[in-house]
């Protein structure tokens, strides 16, 4: 998805997890999907690097569709689809 | 899909591998693999009760030195202990926590209750070899 279609996503549930260093913000992510209902989109903010990356590995083995990430100032949005 | 699985050999009892290995049980968890962790001989130490979370009474792997540093860098940084870690990972997917019986007598550990509660059992080493050969990944730290 491009920038703008990210931005306008509704989002069902936000995973701040900016407090947290790898593999924080991946956990995270883990347990929060587990609340949503397939279909809606999640939002994980992260300031790891390490997450950016991670998650679409993450989503690949799960099932999860990854949609992309926004770069803001000291942090990522990173979006995914639960399957 | 069967749940992939990862067999750990633990050997280590020093606080900077054991926050390794908590790191890499945090992923694992995330994939729901299913993780056999075996505790070996200087890890049955660290998971005594009296030692556990217990910094104090656990040495570094590498640069002892800096012992200090590393500490403060992972409470800076919101780290778990090593302790937080299996802990999650274990409310998060199946794991399991071998200690080996050797071990554990050379520690002065002789039954479960002599460790945290972390632990699921006391083991032999074929439980640990026969884990190996069917696990997907296979770790020694």
């Amino acid at each position: 998805m491009t920038q703008e279609e990210l931005n306008k996503i509704t989002v069902a549930k936000t995973v701040d997890a900016r407090g947290t260093a790898c593999p924080g913000p991946l956990l995270e992510a883990k347990k929060a999907i587990g609340t949503i209902k397939s279909g809606d989109v999640m939002e994980v903010l992260s300031a790891d690097e390490g997450t950016k990356a991670d998650i679409p590995k993450w989503c690949t083995k799960q099932g999860h569709e990854f949609l992309g990430t926004i770069e803001e100032s000291g942090f990522f949005r990173i979006f995914l689809k639960k399957s | 899909m069967e749940p992939k699985k990862m067999c750990l050999g633990l050997f280590t009892g020093s606080v900077d591998k054991l926050t390794a290995a908590g790191v890499i049980l945090s992923g694992a968890a995330a994939l729901d693999m299913k993780v056999d962790i075996y505790v070996l001989l200087q890890g049955a130490r660290a998971f005594k009760k009296e030692v556990g979370d217990n910094a104090d009474a656990l040495a570094m792997a590498e640069n002892p030195d800096l012992k200090d540093e590393f500490m403060e860098s992972l409470r800076n940084l919101n780290v778990k202990t090593w302790v937080e870690f299996f802990r999650e990972a274990k409310e998060i997917t199946d794991v399991k926590v071998h200690i080996c019986g050797l071990a554990g007598k050379i520690w002065g550990g002789e039954n479960l209750d002599d460790f945290i509660d972390l632990a699921d059992d006391i083991c032999g080493i074929g439980a640990y070899l026969s884990s190996s050969e069917e696990a997907d990944i296979n770790l020694f730290i």
